[in-house]
């Protein structure tokens, strides 16, 4: 079996045929994660006696294929989400020796559904980040190019779908966090509508931009992943009652023909290269196959990245509080006073990017400066928010590029905060408006790395998203990604 | 609504806010952060110019996200599982060290 082809469509039949078992499957997945991941860092852990137990259980239930609907399917979980009885760092020292008292939403309506974690997966510290290069345990190397990034802050769900060391994994997405590093990574990744998916047991960065999604190697994989997480939870006050529609049925027969799509003309202006090449000729494709572009205008999605960095640094001091040494995280020894206490644990643990964003955020929210910073972003995101409302009057979605770069080298865009920053220019607007995205791969640059495209959906309105990208996907034709057992690679 | 000033912040003022933000800074954090800082705040000053503002505050993205449950005590199930993450317990609470000042 040549599991790196395998997509969970590919898994699901051949475990029907019985022409291999959960427990062989899992095998070999953890032997490629044993061979690849020192080079790689994808994994922060791998739980092989666990994951090998719920393997073999489920090699007895075999008869049980057509009713679990991701029977015997390994995935990664980002180490910012809970596994019952498992370590979780959020990227951070700052944890220690941290056991998940209990098991976030998602996973156990995966497990549920008969998957089978195997793993955590590294991460930017608490999620904040673009490359990866924040993870208090090194950084995530890229499948396509050792010495890149994967992007961030869920680098090592995207770096581990794309070396198929498992065939779905998931991410938490606050400003691309989940779409940025899919496509540089080559794989598609979906930011669902803000409340589609319960967050309970996963570390909250920002609260009212957080959302969870998957990474997976086509449209379908990721749709049918949505499909078994998405819907209310009563643990999660964010979570919607909206009827979750069972995604992959709309995907039988997809046609392009009549969708009408939106294009950011204003908002693209900017881009260059090969990113803008792949683009335009991502959007012929689109013309070609039958949909209607139409050009839509968001002019005031370019203050996205300033609003951004004060809303979600501003609820990340307020979120991040809770990491003192006392409540959670390792105890700095012999304080002299309970706030030295505080003071202490925190600068000790904290990495650089972590405390600059909660200082940021405490300085926006700080008296004084309120009025001008917090409440100014405020203000600033209704009118994004109100953009992307006109918009969708006359559009069914709306196609943006994903990043305005491919995979970047590791070192070249730390020294500038803001450099960085923008690597999620095209990603941050949804977060801030709460609307689904979803990023698909495009095309190569010259180098040979992919490139992603955004498509943005109206709330709750996935089922658009995920009909338009599929159709997409197969107009594109089949697109390759790093091997197993590649030269020179992985 | 006063704008937002172009600051460059002194050391003070980062030392000030590692306070407010329950932090301990070294000395090479605290350039390190004085730079980093002004180098974000002078980029965002760009929403000053950003007008029409009428409608404001944000809460809840979209409306149907927020979902109330009934208002009904829920006891945890893996009591233990919690204690052990502390470095001290005893019987079913955490123990911490004595902190309080004076005399």
């Amino acid at each position: 079996m040549e599991l790196d082809k395998f997509q969970i469509l590919d898994l699901l039949e051949g475990y029907q045929k019985r022409q291999f078992k959960p427990s062989e499957v899992v095998t070999k997945y953890l032997a490629e994660i044993k061979r690849r991941n020192p080079s790689l860092n994808a994994f922060l852990h791998v739980n092989e006696t666990e994951s090998l137990r719920r393997a073999k259980e489920l090699d007895e239930k075999m008869g049980d294929v057509e009713k679990m609907p991701l029977f015997g399917v390994p995935f990664g979980v980002k180490d910012n989400f809970l596994v019952k009885g498992w370590r979780m760092t959020a990227g951070s020292k700052i944890l220690g020796d941290y056991v998940a008292p209990y098991t976030a939403t998602v996973v156990e309506r995966l497990e549920a559904a008969g998957a089978i974690c195997i793993g955590k997966t590294n991460l930017d510290e608490f999620a904040m980040g673009s490359s990866n290069e924040n993870s208090a345990f090194g950084p995530v190397k890229n499948p396509f190019d050792l010495t890149r990034v994967p992007g961030g802050s869920s680098g090592g769900s995207a770096a581990a779908v794309s070396a198929s060391l498992c065939p779905f994994s998931l991410g938490s997405d606050t400003g691309g966090s989940i779409r940025q590093p899919a496509a540089l990574c080559g794989v598609v990744g979906v930011k669902p509508t803000y409340g589609r998916i319960s967050r309970y047991g996963i570390v909250a960065f920002a609260s009212s931009l957080d959302q969870v999604g998957p990474f997976s190697k086509n449209v379908w994989d990721s749709a049918r992943v949505t499909e078994v997480m998405a819907g209310y939870d009563g643990r999660d006050a964010t979570s919607a009652r909206n009827l979750v529609p069972k995604y992959t049925d709309s995907l039988q027969r997809v046609s392009l023909k009549g969708a009408v799509v939106g294009v950011p003309r204003d908002w693209v202006e900017g881009l260059d290269g090969d990113v803008k090449k792949s683009f335009e000729t991502s959007l012929e494709l689109l013309k070609t196959e039958g949909a209607k572009l139409v050009d839509i205008k968001l002019p005031h999605a370019k203050y996205s990245l300033s609003v951004y960095y004060l809303l979600a640094t501003s609820e990340a001091s307020s979120n991040l509080a809770r990491f003192d040494g006392v409540h959670y995280g390792a105890r700095a020894k012999n304080p002299e006073s309970l706030e030295a206490l505080y003071n202490k644990s925190r600068g000790e643990g904290f990495g650089r990017e972590v405390k600059l964003r909660i200082m940021l955020g405490t300085y926006a929210l700080s008296a004084g400066y309120y009025d001008a910073f917090y409440l100014k972003a405020n203000r600033v995101r209704r009118q994004i928010q109100n953009d992307f409302a006109e918009a969708f009057k006359t559009v069914q979605c709306i196609a943006a590029p994903t990043s305005p770069s491919t995979a970047f080298k590791l070192g070249e865009k730390t020294d500038d905060p803001l450099t960085m920053y923008l690597s999620d220019i095209y990603t941050l607007p949804l977060n801030l408006a709460g609307l689904p995205g979803l990023s698909v791969p495009c095309g190569k640059d010259s180098q040979g790395l992919p490139v992603g495209l955004q498509f943005i959906g109206k709330h709750f309105d996935e089922n658009t998203l995920f009909q338009v990208a599929r159709g997409f996907e197969s107009a594109r034709g089949s697109f390759a990604l790093p091997r197993w057992s590649a030269e020179g690679g992985a | 609504m006063p704008g937002i000033l172009a600051p460059m912040l002194t050391k003070e003022e980062v030392l000030k806010i590692g306070r407010l933000a329950r932090l301990e800074l070294t000395p090479a954090e605290v350039e390190f952060f004085q730079s980093r800082l002004t180098r974000v705040l002078e980029y965002v000053k760009e929403l000053d110019a950003v007008g029409g503002d009428t409608e404001g505050f944000v809460r809840h993205v979209p409306k149907d996200a927020v979902s109330v449950r009934e208002d009904k005590v829920v006891n945890f199930a893996n009591i233990a599982g919690l204690l052990k993450n502390s470095p001290d317990t005893e019987e079913n609470s955490f123990r911490l060290p004595a902190v309080l000042e004076g005399d």
